[in-house]
């Protein structure tokens, strides 16, 4: 009587992995479903912002040639920001709109809004498909809400191969529709910060707004030797409406003693003025990534230059090395350096007695700024799947408008370094 | 490869078919030579030189020796890379030699993998011994030929050594590749035919060579246990498998577990055709 034999399947697939060297690509059928999620932190120095970030992306394959995709995102911020008002040597108080959320500031602190808290839902919906052996396109939807934004979206991208698929031409459009409702409205630009005071009137204020994004991309990937690639894309994007950002002030400060200028508001001691923004912007960017193979590792370098018609210029490059420790192991150090020249109406006050300009705005992300991230990633495959690890340290300067350190000024940081850590965990797998 | 090899491949890219028919045609040779038992400098020439003493092999040798072992060990001693010296016994392309046969037991004292010591990389072999990969070394050539042209293009290639074929790249633009089983009554036509779109298929069977004693024919797959073919072995089996080596070592696995060829190949959860 024999013994019942044990399925060998599994040994005998194990065992032709070690002689033929891998695991053939034909091998494994495809797996209809693939989910992807991760979960990030991005923690600023010096109690600002903190995002803790979830998100969740399942892949259906219809087919070889057609795949369905939806995303889930939720982010959840809490923290401090600046509100775009310098420090001073006497205690500053804000307001929010409606009288809601009032803050001190310490003197000689930086003012950061404290009541800064939002919780962002995203979600996405692509559609992916290939149509004959040499061109795919893919259509999505997306759509984010705040509790005072909502985001609605359409992007489509097409690809077509050329030159036994050596090389690749993409071009893409996105459009985006989204409305800014602001606690209490939206401020008008350039309007004083009201007092505590909830009188009944609009006190400068006009509802909710929207603004269109439109963004069109045209790039090409050409493989150029065996081991190396280049990708070089043009994109050029087109912003309306409200551009404004709704919760940013500028201080307003004697030109000579560079100290805050009473207000003549009740219920507020100092002048601040709602920044204002021009309602469209046009940004054009150019992308170019090299990316080579060796033996064993690979490496990604990259370079974008964006210019926008609000006379911001940046320079990004980026440096990516992956490290194939061995077969299920991989080790990614990543670099990325970051410089950016300030907007024409940027400023970091604004002076009593001088004409008011027709935008303004105090933002620190529109002002002069030099910023670097170091970090590495690490995954690994597992039987069931694939983890990851991402740690990354982010480090902003920026550089204050000139002439704007008169007075008491000039013994205030206007612009303190921010910076930032990012802790990103993924796990993906197929089914 | 003592048969019939050739490369089917849909493609615009007239470099890439040049060179994988010249890569087929060089892998196929190289791997050709260097296992064979006929040929001098191979490396079962050296194996069969050292003469009981303990050698070094290379690296490919090894993992070639390594699964051979495996399939000993899953095959509880049926399948077996010292069982190639029964041919002495077994002459398939000659008429009925009975006499011969009596030599079985004689040439059984020199088959068993666990009469030779290996462990990568040293092998030693009692001397009158053999080692034979014959049974794994087409499969083993398909492989790496379909390897090569998946690593080099996504265009559809198909290898086929003498009937054992892996499909590689995408799908060919009919949708699959057809393959034809020979069919056993008239040899030439295919019994079925089968589309493959990715994977492999290898056939084990005696359709070609066999021996015919007192009327009772005898298949040519020897379970290395008793040195004859497993009683009730099919005529052909073919299995489909990522891999033309794990469709290979299945069939063989089938052919050597004689009556009980389908229920291995069921049980194992693959698609197989059987001809009996």
């Amino acid at each position: 009587m024999q013994l019942k034999r044990k399925p060998v399947g599994a040994t005998l697939a194990a065992a032709t992995c070690s002689l033929l060297g891998s695991l053939p690509a034909v091998a494994q059928e495809a797996k209809a479903w693939s989910v992807d999620s991760s979960l990030l932190y991005y923690g600023e120095d010096n109690g600002r912002v903190k995002d803790l970030s979830l998100m969740a992306s399942i892949r259906r394959a219809l087919d070889e040639d057609r795949s369905l995709s939806a995303t889930l995102t939720v982010d959840s911020l809490t923290g401090a920001t600046p509100n775009g008002a310098v420090p001073a040597g006497v205690p500053q108080t804000f307001t929010g709109p409606s009288g809601g959320g009032s803050y001190t500031v310490a003197p000689g602190a930086q003012p950061l809004d404290t009541t800064f808290l939002d919780t962002r839902v995203a979600l996405a919906a692509n559609w992916q498909q290939a149509l004959g052996t040499a061109m795919r396109w893919n259509v999505g939807l997306s759509a984010s809400h705040e509790y005072d934004y909502l985001h609605l979206g359409l992007n489509a991208r097409l690809e077509r191969d050329f030159n036994q698929r050596n090389t690749t031409v993409f071009l893409g459009a996105a459009y985006g529709q989204d409305e800014i409702k602001p606690v209490g409205g939206v401020p008008v630009g350039l309007s004083p910060m009201a007092g505590e005071i909830d009188d009944g009137t609009d006190r400068g204020r006009a509802g909710d707004d929207t603004k269109d994004v439109a963004d069109i991309l045209i790039g090409v990937t050409q493989v150029l030797t065996r081991r190396s690639l280049l990708e070089v894309a043009y994109s050029y994007g087109q912003s309306d409406g409200y551009l404004t950002d709704p919760y940013k002030i500028l201080s307003v400060v004697d030109p000579v003693s560079g100290a805050p200028v009473a207000s003549t508001e009740d219920g507020i001691d100092f002048q601040y003025l709602y920044e204002h923004r021009p309602d469209s912007r046009t940004k054009q960017s150019l992308f170019a990534e090299w990316r080579y193979a060796f033996d064993r590792d690979s490496l990604a370098l990259n370079v974008r230059l964006m210019d926008d018609d609000w006379g911001v210029q940046s320079q990004t490059a980026e440096a990516r090395y992956r490290w194939n420790i061995n077969e299920r192991s991989y080790l990614e150090p990543h670099l990325r350096w970051y410089s950016q020249g300030a907007a024409d109406f940027y400023r970091t006050v604004l002076f009593e007695g001088d004409p008011l300009p027709a935008f303004a705005t105090a933002d620190y992300r529109l002002g002069d700024l030099d910023a670097y991230t170091i970090g590495a990633k690490y995954g690994r495959r597992t039987a069931h799947g694939e983890f990851s690890v991402r740690l990354e340290y982010y480090q902003q300067s920026a550089t204050e408008s000139p002439g704007a350190a008169v007075g008491a000024l000039a013994g205030f940081d206007l612009t303190p370094d921010l910076k930032a850590v990012i802790v990103q965990f993924g796990y993906k797998f197929d089914f | 490869m003592a048969s019939p090899c050739e490369v089917l491949c849909e493609t615009e890219d007239l470099a890439f078919a040049r060179a994988l028919g010249n890569y087929a045609a060089a892998e196929a040779r190289r791997i050709d030579e260097k296992f064979s038992r006929y040929k001098a400098g191979s490396v079962v020439a050296d194996i069969l030189a050292s003469r009981g003493r303990s050698i070094t092999v290379d690296e490919e040798t090894s993992r070639l020796l390594d699964y051979g072992e495996m399939l000993w060990r899953v095959s509880e001693g049926r399948f077996d890379l010292t069982s190639g010296i029964l041919r002495h016994a077994w002459q398939f392309e000659e008429a009925t030699d009975a006499p011969r046969l009596e030599r079985i037991s004689d040439l059984m004292r020199h088959v068993g993998w666990q009469r030779l010591q290996w462990k990568s990389p040293r092998l030693t072999l009692p001397v009158g011994m053999e080692i034979d990969f014959g049974g794994i070394g087409k499969e083993y050539a398909v492989d790496r030929v379909a390897d090569w042209a998946a690593r080099e293009s996504r265009d559809p290639v198909l290898v086929n050594f003498g009937g054992d074929l892996r499909a590689a790249g995408a799908a060919p633009a009919s949708g699959a590749w057809q393959v034809g089983i020979e069919s056993l009554a008239k040899p030439g036509h295919a019994a079925r035919r089968l589309a493959l779109e990715s994977g492999a298929l290898a056939t084990s069977g005696d359709a070609r060579r066999a021996i015919v004693i007192d009327g009772k024919r005898y298949g040519h797959i020897l379970d290395a246990r008793t040195g004859w073919p497993a009683p009730g072995a099919p005529r052909s089996v073919t299995v489909a498998a990522p891999t033309c080596s794990q469709a290979g070592s299945f069939s063989t696995l089938a052919m050597l577990h004689g009556a009980e060829a389908e229920e291995l190949l069921r049980a194992e959860g693959l698609r197989y055709w059987i001809l009996r």
